[in-house]
């Protein structure tokens, strides 16, 4: 296993630096103008405020100088400063990765419990009414646009039946505790404010709700036709020929061999919602790092732009490289074939 | 028995689920309890475009009420939205050549931190403002120069006559700051300024300006808070924190106004609102000073045919403008004759735009395409003032089919609109809102004047027709006028730009001002978008 993950780490900087590589060769030649977030659109016509905003924001050189400065830039920790916000990009997604972090986490133990949760009983009861209840919260996860659901859990929760706060991640009237570490739950724990702590954990229901039901649709299909798969199995016979347990050859014997695919999915699902959740962060007024994404790449903010990617491109390797490592743990053969 | 599954440990999870919802709904009743507490806080719900704080290089809707609200130029707008007042200076003079400009200051005027404003402030600010070379740098570019003659009395002196100058001093982009707060935090008025100014990020969590709030801390693309100037010199606001809350999308924040999340939404297009059927949210219309408009570009490439005056006054005439009213806005908004906003100077008899297909078909014949022709008409794939342009693009493909002019829609994404139409292309929408009250900064964008953005782009001086002279000398005019001419001038220079059939106004959709019925003083301004310390929470 040790071998495995050096051998990631090691491999991880060359990575990186081609993601930086592809994604500023891209962001340089897309159609567009970045100067309209710079200086607005109606200045665009006034010669000397576009030549000292070009001067200012280093865009008079030529893209492989810009390449060069950018790298060595990288290399010191640095990754520009946004043309939007005006702030460094690193204090940007210092600002929002944390924002996001905590919505995907969420989402995705509500998604992975109940995905789970449905998983097992539909294949547990195959073809019976309770697999077809259950395929069919899957599937609505699944199927049900996340923008539309994003509304209409609002408008039920929040409007109708005032359950359940609107949009942000705490009550926009109370007092912003200090800033520690960015998510919102630990920030609010560590200053003993236990009723923003609350509010914070109430803000977090609808979008990790809205935003778990889609991996829910994703890991009980996953874990279903796994599941189904090994219950065939010979060793599964076995363990039943052996008098254990129905649950017990559920659990220990069965579960154990079907959840190997739906980590790979689980992983992966967690890689991609970190800048996949823009949707749900619009609609919940989440300042995350979807929304950051979308509007870098609208305002063709191209130091913004590169360190999203770094950071979603981080985010796949490091989840590959957890994923690997959950496999060998789960997987007897996997630690057998690292040694 | 055979047990059929793990009932124990799901019970078991279930009860703990059950006990933290529980939790978490009983801390909602108790929460929304101290919200209700924090009755001096106004939240606003927006979808905010914030450039920059700095009053220097801010540019954009929302920098309109951030700097109105925390900083004060030396005059500002009355609420009737047409007559200058005093803001910083008290009374002004202007010389009979409108050359010559004296403020004197209000000897109360403080900034937040309570130093005095001072004649060397407002040199300081309006000559960074010029030299920082920002977007709304174009502002000063009549300055000639600025005298301090003692602490509260300035004399601006400008290279010609500019009657707009004092509109444009109520600009909120003209703020006076407090230079020697930024001066200490890396900022300076010199000529490289552009350069040598680094007190962007500085603006960003800091303010220094008179107003009646200042930057209490923003986070970008998440809320901006202003906390009230306890040292305001004027008349204190109402509000002691105003939350302006990122928010896209008009229905959300319409949903945030029906859960009191929010107490002011500002982008709630007429239909949202026409949906919407709760006493506690009140929806006032109101007619704005934006609007939508085709534009011709006749020296592009690319443009299948000449885009000659008949042509382009037949397009004029088969728009059906009164639809594209009802179809885009739902008949919330207004027709608008030239390109300069109705209620601005100029605009109080101009003829409306006239729908006449009959006419069109005989213009398209003496243009030699009564067999019709196909154009590409470029727009942004947006949402603008509450106008779908998309729909609006489609409305017109409709209108214009009547002609046998066929429309190829090309939809783009801002950014790459706004480059494009800068190359130029020959056919597009576009969309202004003004910076202040003023009708030369349309003269000066949308005349067939050269080295002018539409002039540029239409040819003026270049194209048939479009000789560059005359609304060059009208615009000129209209500068040395004084105010009691000035009307007249104006009118006589949007009777031109009508007559140029380059930029052919479509719509001016009205405002949507929605609010809780227990919010006050919400008002829409021609300089300042929403001003922020009228606001009252009753």
């Amino acid at each position: 296993m040790l071998e495995i993950v050096l051998r990631r780490l090691i491999v991880m900087p060359f990575l990186v630096l081609g993601i930086v590589t592809a994604t500023f060769i891209l962001a340089q030649f897309t159609k567009g103008n970045p100067l309209v977030s710079i200086i607005g659109a109606k200045a665009l016509s006034n010669p000397e405020i576009v030549a000292a905003a070009k001067k200012r924001w280093g865009l008079d050189r030529s893209i492989p100088e810009r390449y060069v400065i950018y790298v060595k830039n990288l290399a010191h920790g640095d990754l520009g400063t946004s043309f939007r916000t005006r702030q460094p990009v690193l204090t940007d997604l210092a600002q929002r990765l944390p924002a996001t972090l905590e919505l995907v986490i969420c989402a995705m133990a509500v998604g992975a419990v109940t995905g789970l949760l449905l998983g097992v009983i539909s294949a547990q009861f195959h073809d019976r009414p309770a697999d077809h209840a259950a395929r069919f919260i899957a599937l609505l996860g699944s199927c049900l646009p996340i923008y539309w659901l994003g509304l209409l859990v609002l408008f039920l929760f929040s409007v109708q039946l005032p359950w359940l706060p609107g949009p942000g991640r705490l009550d926009l009237r109370s007092e912003l505790p200090e800033t520690m570490t960015g998510f919102m739950l630990v920030d609010t724990l560590l200053a003993g404010n236990w009723n923003a702590f609350i509010d914070a954990a109430r803000h977090l229901i609808l979008p990790a709700l809205v935003l778990g039901w889609s991996v829910t649709g994703i890991v009980s299909r996953m874990v279903r036709a796994s599941l189904l798969d090994v219950l065939k199995q010979d060793f599964i016979t076995m363990a039943r020929a052996k008098g254990a347990s129905e649950s017990r050859v559920l659990v220990h014997h069965a579960l154990r061999n079907a959840l190997i695919p739906a980590l790979t999915i689980l992983g992966f699902t967690f890689a991609y919602l970190i800048t996949g959740s823009v949707l749900v962060e619009t609609i919940f007024s989440w300042p995350g790092i979807g929304s950051y994404a979308v509007d870098a790449a609208r305002a063709l903010d191209y130091p913004a732009i590169t360190g999203v990617t770094i950071i979603g491109g981080l985010g796949f390797l490091i989840a590959n490289l957890l994923t690997d490592i959950a496999y060998a743990a789960a997987d007897p053969r996997m630690r057998g074939a690292a040694a | 028995m055979v047990d059929t599954f793990p009932s124990a440990f799901l019970r078991l999870k279930l009860s703990f689920c059950c006990a933290l919802l529980a939790a978490l709904l009983v801390g909602t009743l108790d929460m929304s309890g101290e919200a209700k507490a924090a009755d001096d806080t106004i939240v606003v719900a927006r979808d905010m475009d914030i450039n920059s704080l700095d009053p220097a290089r801010a540019y954009c809707d929302t920098c309109q009420i951030y700097l109105s609200a925390v900083y004060q130029p030396l005059l500002t707008l009355a609420p009737d939205n047409k007559t200058i007042v005093p803001s910083l200076a008290e009374k002004w003079e202007v010389s009979p050549d409108v050359t010559t400009f004296t403020f004197h200051l209000n000897p109360a005027a403080t900034f937040s931190d309570g130093s005095p404003v001072t004649g060397d402030d407002v040199k300081w600010s309006l000559k960074r403002l010029k030299n920082v070379k920002g977007s709304a740098s174009y502002l000063m570019d009549s300055l000639k120069s600025i005298e301090v003659k003692d602490p509260h009395t300035v004399v601006i002196t400008t290279k010609t006559p500019n009657s707009e100058l004092l509109g444009i001093l109520s600009a909120p982009y003209t703020a006076i700051i407090n230079s020697k707060l930024a001066s200490a935090n890396g900022a300076n008025a010199k000529d490289d300024a552009a350069t040598s100014d680094t007190a962007d990020a500085w603006f960003l969590s800091n303010s220094a300006g008179s107003g009646a709030f200042a930057l209490d801390s923003y986070k970008p693309n998440d809320a901006l808070r202003l906390k009230r100037n306890e040292n305001y010199w004027g008349k204190k606001p109402a509000a002691a924190l105003v939350v302006m809350k990122q928010t896209a999308g008009a229905v959300t924040q319409a949903q945030m106004l029906g859960s009191g999340t929010a107490d002011i939404a500002m982008q709630v297009d007429p239909d949202t609102a026409k949906s919407i059927n709760d006493p506690n949210i009140v929806f006032e219309t109101i007619p704005s000073f934006n609007f939508v408009y085709l534009a011709f570009s006749p020296i592009a490439e690319g443009s299948p045919v000449p885009l000659t005056r008949d042509l382009r006054e037949a397009i004029a005439l088969a728009v059906d403008y009164k639809g594209a009213i009802d179809f885009t806005v739902g008949g919330d908004g207004k027709f608008q004759p030239a390109a300069i906003p109705n209620g601005f100077p100029g605009t109080a008899s101009l003829p409306d735009p006239m729908t006449d297909v009959a006419k069109a078909k005989e213009l398209m014949a003496k243009a030699g395409y009564a067999d019709g022709l196909t154009l590409d008409l470029t727009f942004a794939a947006m949402n603008v003032y509450g106008i779908d342009l998309s729909l609006l693009a489609q409305k017109l493909e409709q209108d214009l089919a009547k002609i046998n002019v066929k429309l190829v829609l090309k939809p783009a994404t801002f950014n790459v609109w706004v480059t494009d139409i800068d190359k130029p292309v020959p056919f597009t929408i576009g969309f202004f809102a003004p910076d202040y009250f003023g009708s030369a900064q349309y003269a000066q964008y949308f005349g067939m004047i050269p080295d002018m953005p539409w002039g540029k782009r239409a040819g003026a001086g270049q194209a048939e027709g479009l000789d560059g002279k005359a609304e060059l000398e009208m615009f000129n005019k209209a500068l040395a006028a004084t105010p009691a001419e000035q009307e007249q001038a104006y009118r006589a220079l949007a009777m031109e730009m009508i007559g140029d059939k380059i930029i052919i106004p479509i719509l001016s959709p009205n405002l949507v001002l929605a609010h809780r019925k227990e919010i006050g003083g919400v008002r829409y301004s021609a300089c300042c978008n929403l001003p922020l310390a009228e606001i009252v929470k009753n």
